[in-house]
């Protein structure tokens, strides 16, 4: 029984299980990042911020001043980021019912300026709403000819595609300049009064319409004119058309600010009202969303737990830190799976990330140098038979001397190559430089650099993948993948086939006959 | 030119032992960490194989601080002929050979003359952990040099020959005879470019031998014929292997194994992580012999038992 027991709990199956454990939780931990925080696979993803704002003026006639403002709601379409009412003097309430901003104030005269400030990102898809029932609609009254017109439209209108409403617009926006519109529509109609004539022809087939005051982001745009669309009750629900092309539906980067037919701005105790709407756009990126979203999405919490919301300074040094466990596997590749054999173990990675701060070939040319020059000093000093620590001691102060050294000739005849010497860690360097030159006495010159090339290979391999921007993004943002790498190298604890180099080393043994 | 990377199948059939699998599959699971004490330190190996009758060579003193190597020379009295050796050294780093001593200086077995300030220096070094693993504070052992056995005169270049026994569960497994070159600097390592000689485990035969991974028949500087190759007191030589296992209690060992002229053989160390380049020198896999030896060899027996278990053993 014990036996059967320890047969299935082997140590590879445990792994395995605990491997495929951590990825599950991994993906999970991606999803979530994804879909509540707003993280991206990208390293350079960015976020367009918009700031919509309203600015309502009017000349106050004394007295009490009530405006009432549509604003947007959280629902249609985007997320609001903050938003902001400027209103000096004026009492800000929310008309609960129809979620509309009034703004009142006593005694008021003269020019009044008041603003009304929105930032939103991350436009949802818009969904048809079916909230509210639309009343009855009356058909309107009309002449024989005009009763005459609109049979007329709605028969042209079968030819159209798309739903009865969609139909109507293309039908119109089609015949707007034929003879049978111009009875219809006033040469210069405004976007206003077209949209008038549809809900109007609308009505004649009893399909309840209205007018939605919306505005399309554009960068730097300043607009006393909101763009007008169409919201039809159809089908028991209200959808919004495009006047335009007909379409279905919230277009991309566009808000909506007022829809069920009511005024946009209404204006008690004052006269000449006007409102001016000026968009600008920002980008942010997403870890400076990620509050945001999280406490858009309710996950507050998580995120708080998380290390994205560490001060900068430490967030900087785990993102630095969170690229070493794939480091790590890549040389647990390098030497269990491929079998080079490097000096020391961890000293490509510690190379590697050198390198990573250098850039490539600066510090493959820096550090050659530093090796080059060490092991000169070195093969001196060994003359004077100096006890193990001392020499090494020597190496070490040798080597922050010679780093020192190149850096400050590196700065003075601005050679970037030279003063990237700064950044390769002092001991590891001096260990190198000791181990090389005790290799190249007792094993030969040709072991010596056999060792050396080693190292730098695993290095650069281990370089190129862990200097890539988007990898190191990547492990920092789903820094969960650390725990599947963690669990990949536990796995190669118990990788018992050959080594890579193993089957050229033992290639003898490969024979048939044996 | 890449055929070796389509090597793997084979190998695996001819039961290749690779490195990861000796690692994983042998060494964790049959050497257990705290009896690697035992065979880390020089003095404690020899110490051990005294109280149970293993030829060692005879230790002439042992050095531990730094204030005793001016005792040196007092240690080493009455003996003109001997060995310095780290007690924590690994593949034969840091070991002196010194051949004569006419009381001014020193002659080392690979012909340089040092004066007693080298050999302070040399001890020094040892002791501050140079030659160590891990280069940790270390001790200086002093012995007698080994008094070589003429029979391989014609098959090492200055150097030691030595027999490394591969003993698994206390049975020898599978045996080579390293042959010191020009190339290997007179060291007996076969990565430094020693020749290894497989020998078979029953008659003690040459099987193979090779040189830097590629078959040889001739000692690249003597020119013997490496099949000519004959090793006296065979079953000795296994029995020493035999016994290192009851010393040590290591499952998986490699015992070196040199022949003294008067002595016969004798246990220079013994490693608990012996190398698989044997492999080649024999021409056969290790992983094939191991799992017969688990599968098939009787337990309970005393290291006399086992060796004639596998002298005797029908092929």
């Amino acid at each position: 029984m014990k036996l059967a027991l320890c047969r299935f709990f082997t140590v590879r199956k445990v792994l395995s299980f605990l491997l495929l454990l951590s990825v599950a939780y991994a993906g999970y931990g991606i999803y979530y990042k994804v879909k509540y925080w707003g993280f991206t696979l990208s390293p350079n993803a960015l976020t367009d911020v918009w700031t919509v704002e309203a600015k309502v003026s009017f000349d106050a006639i004394g007295g009490d001043a009530k405006v009432s403002l549509a604003v947007p709601d959280n629902k249609d379409g985007f997320k609001i980021l903050s938003e902001e009412i400027i209103a000096k003097g004026y009492d800000v309430s929310r008309d609960k019912k129809n979620g509309r901003v009034v703004l009142s104030g006593k005694d008021k005269e003269g020019k009044q300026n008041l603003y009304y400030r929105l930032s939103i990102y991350d436009d949802a898809q818009y969904q048809a709403s079916g909230m509210s029932v639309a009343a009855k609609v009356q058909r309107p009254l009309l002449t024989e000819e005009e009763r005459g017109q609109m049979r007329k439209l709605w028969d042209l209108s079968k030819l159209q595609k798309g739903d009865k409403v969609q139909k109507i617009i293309s039908i119109v926006n089609q015949e707007i300049a034929t003879p049978t519109m111009t009875p219809v529509l006033p040469l210069n109609y405004t976007t206003k009064e077209f949209a008038e004539k549809i809900i109007q022809i609308l009505a004649y087939k009893r399909i309840p319409a209205r007018i939605a005051w919306t505005i399309k982001l554009e960068e730097d745009k300043k607009t006393d004119k909101p763009d007008i669309m169409l919201e039809a009750y159809l089908d028991g629900k209200w959808t919004l058309y495009d006047l335009n092309t007909a379409k279905i539906g919230l277009p991309k980067n566009w808000v909506i600010f007022q829809r069920g037919g009511v005024s946009l701005l209404d204006v008690r105790g004052g006269e000449n009202s006007k409102i001016t709407f000026s968009v600008l756009k920002t980008v942010a990126t997403p870890a400076k969303m990620a509050e945001y979203r999280a406490v858009a999405n309710d996950k507050l919490m998580g995120y708080k737990y998380s290390i994205y919301t560490l001060p900068i300074l430490e967030q900087n040094t785990l993102k630095w830190l969170m690229i070493f466990p794939l480091a790590i596997l890549v040389v647990v590749i390098m030497r269990n799976v491929i079998g080079v054999s490097t000096m020391g173990t961890f000293t490509p990675m510690l190379l590697a990330m050198a390198l990573v701060k250098t850039g490539f070939w600066y510090g493959i040319i820096c550090f050659s140098v530093m090796i080059v020059l060490g092991l000169i000093m070195r093969a001196v000093v060994a003359k004077l038979n100096l006890l193990l620590v001392p020499r090494i001691s020597f190496v070490v102060i040798f080597v922050i001397l010679l780093i020192q050294a190149l850096t400050v000739v590196g700065y003075r005849f601005n050679y970037a190559v030279v003063s990237s010497a700064i950044f390769f860690p002092i001991i590891i360097t001096a260990w190198i430089i000791e181990r090389a030159s005790i290799t190249w006495e007792e094993d030969g010159a040709a072991n010596t650099i056999k060792e050396i090339i080693f190292t730098l290979f695993t290095a650069m391999v281990t370089y190129f993948v862990v200097s890539s921007e988007y990898v190191r993004h990547v492990m920092f943002a789903f820094n969960e993948l650390n725990l599947v790498i963690l669990f990949i190298v536990m796995l190669l604890g118990t990788y018992t086939g050959y080594r890579l180099t193993e089957l050229k080393r033992f290639a003898p043994l490969a024979g048939e006959d044996k | 030119m890449l055929d070796w990377l389509f090597n793997g199948k084979k190998l695996r059939e001819n039961g290749v032992l690779g490195m990861n699998d000796r690692n994983y599959s042998v060494i964790a699971k049959n050497n257990k960490r705290s009896l690697y004490v035992l065979v880390d330190d020089k003095v404690k190996t020899k110490r051990l194989a005294n109280s149970i009758n293993i030829n060692t060579p005879e230790m002439i003193g042992i050095i531990e601080h730094q204030y005793q190597v001016q005792n040196f020379l007092n240690i080493i009295k009455g003996h003109d002929t001997f060995v310095i050796k780290p007690a924590h050294g690994s593949g034969g780093k840091g070991v002196l050979v010194i051949k004569k001593y006419d009381g001014e200086n020193f002659y080392s077995a690979s012909g340089a003359v040092l004066s007693f300030k080298d050999i302070y220096q040399h001890i020094s070094n040892t002791l501050s952990g140079l030659f160590s693993l891990g280069g940790q504070y270390d001790v200086a052992l002093i012995e007698e040099a080994v008094n070589f056995s003429d029979v391989f005169a014609n098959f090492s270049y200055h150097g030691v020959p030595d027999v490394r026994v591969i003993v698994y569960k206390g049975f020898p497994a599978m045996v080579m005879m390293r042959l010191a070159t020009k190339e290997s600097g007179g060291r007996a390592n076969l990565h430094q470019g020693a020749v290894g000689v497989g020998l078979d485990v029953q008659s003690g035969l040459p099987l193979r031998a090779v040189m830097h991974n590629k078959p040889v028949f001739q000692h690249p500087d003597t020119k013997a014929n490496l099949m000519d190759l004959r090793v006296p007191f065979w079953r000795e030589h296994l029995l020493i292997g035999a016994l290192a296992y009851d010393m040590t209690g290591l499952g998986y060992l490699g015992a070196d194994i040199v022949l003294d002229k008067t002595r016969g053989p004798m246990m220079l160390e013994v490693n608990a992580r012996p190398g698989l380049a044997i492999q080649i020198a024999n021409g056969r896999g290790l992983k094939t012999v191991l799992q017969e030896i688990d599968l098939t060899y009787p337990k309970g027996l005393s290291a006399e038992e086992r060796v004639d278990f596998v002298l005797n053993k029908r092929k």
